[in-house]
């Protein structure tokens, strides 16, 4: 398990480099995407490896020639990788979201790195509407089309329906991961599941599922970890990994994550894709319905609220508390978090606002904040429950 | 010594006499709405694009988002609804924008009783402009682009409570897939265009739903007919700005707004654009400008910040500079007029929804830009970086090295904000000014 974990790390630790080096090893094309919701399954039924690209932790220099400093993190990260040539390995970048600061990150670097095809197939952001799943099946075959014209390949429904399958099958084990972890047999730190996930954005899904798959059969039967630690529930970051260092603080504060719907966590893999009939159906169902699995504030979808499910699934995870990461300047977040706050004070649920930024982060001053949190919610939920020690 | 601001003495620049009538026209409109409901009309909050001829032709009063909360910042009237949001919980960094609508929605709850305890504490915020808008019987979102405007107006649904109907407008970004991608033409902007229609035409069945009245189509096409031709004659207008010294300025622009964004349409804005061109082409005729002194030449990028105008109209007049044209002025508020066929309007309003400048991605947009810069003979361009605004900011670095390469035109960038102005710094503002104004002596003098 530990030598999968490790190289689950390393992929995480430097996306590019791995899919740098994946890509002399296979000779696969690599084409990147961008968060939220885009369906990398399509880059990989065209034979290619896709790669969600990330926010790395170099200080962006060269990227403040292309973005003003009031963007989120991961937007102006991304254009100074692509400024430096961090991205020269790429075939093409290919994304189909709808957040105006990703938007603005992609023309500029459609700018930027000129000889690299960047297409563009946006998935309607309203999900109830009539016209939405024939929109986006529209969207969908486009985006098939772009890929077979920029990659010079043909894209069968079989390609699709194998290519679903396989991370169906990455998805599943995750998620078997995080039941294992919310019930109190798996000893994961918050750090290590992230990474689980984001080197799943950027690894080859079949060597991503042959290392989940060696996890998995080393846990065997695992009987209940007793310890303590106040169990808590993470919640935000909606296209960036959280930074390693913030996940472990939090856990050193006498916290254990039992359960969070990050992007580089739950929301990534919360639901599967139908694996028969037609596949482009089963793709534009799936970025239709994923919403009930796992809430985006970017989507217009009016019967659904965030708040409510995140104080359900927090209760379901068993979390005596919330806590949630946002990144600065992101704006979907800006708008949903005060009737977060107020649904979770109505309910009478600890919960702790952190604002992360790419610039690295006062962690001794966060810190003393959620050390008061969690006495808070010690206090708060007498007499304590019990939860594992996290991994040491 | 500073050559180009050595003789800089404070200017007040030439106001076109229109401006008044334009503000009249401005201040009928907006009692009108404030009367509404007393009158038994229903009443739509939308943002984004001017689909306001729809709502007239239904005989539904409309509040726009953007206009109300422009409104508010040019009569210093902001504070009150962006207490009331921050007070909320809304971050100042969110789109100043949707943070003061959604004040005012805070402000208009006073009958919802569950809702009362979120309002703010102190009496005072409840007062003045924003708290007159009328709550909405439907919320209609049409936002080009900006995730943040379609995520502005779910807010408003939930802000009240989810019992005013709403309905989505999907705008297609342009990007351009593929070469035969260019401005106005292409099978990616043919789909868009269609995908629009359709859902203009869903969107009146909508508002048929909620008044139980059937849509007026000839009603339509009667409104329309009035703003396409106050929108060529406004398109004239402008044009004749290619004049030196300019006898209108950007500034001015932003105020001709009103009429060609969300003002009734009417044979009211059509005479307003003929009284302000008239008066255009007499300053001409008399060769008086817009700058009493008029030695630059500037182009504006970026929206207007709402609660300076007048005070940076002076300023400009002050550099002895006019700022003749803008991206935000110029390049949308039905400005493809030749497009909007009569006999069936809504395929040329989902054209020019199509072609705002956020609606097209960054190479358009920049196409565009050095076309006004040639045409109307600039010496250099002013990039407002309107802090909350990233759809209008984003491109910015990509125009000013595009004019710098193709044009030699020297830029200065500087913060700001649409209402908000707590994120202006004159001082950071006067320093970029001066530097491009150099810039623009030093280049004529290599020039000579």
């Amino acid at each position: 398990m530990d030598e999968a974990l490790q190289q689950m790390l390393t992929a995480a630790r430097q996306p590019n480099v791995y899919a740098r080096g994946w890509k002399v090893r296979s000779g696969r094309k690599v084409v990147g995407s961008f968060p939220m919701h885009f369906p990398a399954e399509v880059i990989h039924a065209a034979g290619a490896t896709p790669v969600v690209l990330q926010e790395d932790d170099e200080p962006i220099t060269v990227g403040h020639a292309g973005m003003y400093p009031f963007f989120c993190g991961y937007t102006r990260s991304v254009v100074d990788q692509a400024a430096k040539g961090d991205f020269d390995y790429l075939d093409a970048i290919m994304f189909g979201d709808h957040c105006v600061q990703i938007l603005s990150a992609a023309d500029v670097i459609r700018h930027r790195i000129p000889d690299k095809h960047v297409g563009f197939y946006q998935l309607i952001p309203s999900l109830r509407d009539r016209w939405s799943l024939e929109n986006s099946m529209q969207a969908l075959r486009r985006l098939i089309d772009g890929i077979e014209e920029t990659l010079g390949v043909t894209i069968t429904e079989d390609d699709l329906r194998a290519s679903i399958r396989a991370f169906n099958e990455n998805r599943q084990l995750i998620r078997h991961l995080y039941g294992l972890r919310r019930t109190g047999k798996l000893r994961l730190r918050a750090s290590q599941m992230q990474a689980i996930i984001k080197s799943s954005m950027v690894m080859d899904k079949a060597e991503h599922n042959a290392l989940l798959r060696h996890i998995t059969e080393a846990l065997g039967d695992e009987a209940e970890i007793s310890g303590r630690g106040l169990p808590v529930y993470l919640s935000g970051h909606l296209c960036q990994a959280a930074k390693p260092a913030v996940l472990d603080m939090i856990e050193s504060c006498g916290t254990i994550v039992v359960d969070d719907d990050l992007y580089h966590g739950y929301r990534y893999i919360s639901m599967d894709m139908e694996a028969q009939g037609d596949p482009v159906k089963a793709i534009a169902s799936w970025y239709l319905n994923r919403n009930f699995a796992a809430p985006c504030p970017t989507r217009l979808d009016p019967g659904i609220d965030w708040d409510g499910w995140l104080l359900n699934a927090v209760k379901a995870s068993g979390a005596q508390g919330m806590i949630v990461l946002m990144a600065k300047f992101c704006e979907p977040h800006y708008f949903y978090y005060p009737r977060i706050r107020k649904t979770f004070e109505r309910n009478d649920v600890p919960h702790l606002l952190i604002e992360t930024e790419h610039e690295m982060l006062g962690l001794e001053n966060i810190r003393t904040k959620v050390e008061t949190f969690v006495e808070v919610a010690r206090r708060r939920s007498a007499p304590q429950r019990s939860a594992p020690h996290a991994m040491a | 010594m500073n050559v180009a601001v050595s003789s800089q003495q404070i200017k007040r620049a030439n106001r076109l006499e229109a401006t008044k009538l334009n503000n009249r026209m401005v201040t009928d409109y907006w009692e009108d709405l404030f009367r509404a409901k007393d009158e038994g009309r229903f009443v739509c909050w939308y943002e984004g694009v001017a689909i306001n001829p729809i709502l007239q032709a239904a005989g539904v009063a409309w509040c726009h988002g953007e206009a109300m909360s422009a409104l508010l910042a040019a009569r210093k009237e902001e504070g009150p609804a962006q207490q009331a949001a921050e007070e909320w919980g809304y971050d100042r960094e969110l789109c100043s924008y949707a943070r003061t609508h959604i004040g005012c929605g805070v402000l208009t709850q006073r009958s919802t009783p569950d809702t009362v305890n979120d309002l703010p504490k102190d009496s005072e915020v409840r007062k003045g402009l924003a708290s007159r808008v009328p709550a909405p019987d439907m919320i209609i979102s049409a936002y080009p682009f900006c995730s943040t405007g379609q995520q502005w107006d779910d807010m408003l649904y939930r802000q009240f409570g989810k019992r005013v109907p709403i309905f989505n407008i999907s705008l297609p970004w342009i990007w351009g897939n593929k070469p035969s991608a260019k401005y106005m033409s292409g099978p990616e902007y043919r789909e868009a265009v269609a995908f629009l229609v359709k859902q203009l035409r869903e969107c009146i069945a909508f508002i048929e739903s909620v008044t139980g009245k059937a849509f007026d189509h000839d009603r339509l096409r009667e409104i329309m007919g009035y703003i396409r031709h106050a929108a060529e004659i406004k398109v004239e207008a402008m044009r004749l700005c290619k004049a030196r010294p300019s006898p209108a300025s950007f500034f001015e622009w932003t105020n001709s707004i009103a009429p060609v964004n969300f003002l009734p349409g009417g044979p009211e804005i059509v005479n307003y654009f003929e009284i302000k061109k008239a008066e255009i082409q007499d300053r001409i005729n008399k060769g008086i400008g817009s700058a009493p002194t008029e030695k630059y030449r500037l182009f504006w990028d970026g929206i207007m910040n709402w609660n300076k105008i007048g005070w940076l109209a002076d300023k400009f007049a002050g550099y002895d500079a006019c700022i003749v044209a803008g991206r935000y002025t110029h390049m949308g508020f039905w400005h493809e007029t030749e497009v909007i066929d009569l006999s069936d309007p809504l395929d040329g309003m989902a054209q020019n929804y199509l072609t705002c400048p956020i609606s097209i991605s960054a190479p358009q947009v920049v196409e565009k830009i050095l076309e006004h810069c040639e045409y109307y003979e600039l010496d250099g361009l002013i990039l407002h970086g309107a802090r909350t605004c990233r759809a209008f900011s984003y491109p910015q670095f990509l125009i000013a090295e595009a004019v710098g390469k193709k044009l030699g035109m020297p830029v200065a960038m500087f913060e700001g904000d649409m209402v908000d102005e707590s994120f202006y710094k004159d001082e950071l503002v006067n320093s970029r000014v001066e530097a491009m104004l150099e810039a623009i002596e030093a280049r004529r003098t290599r020039l000579m």
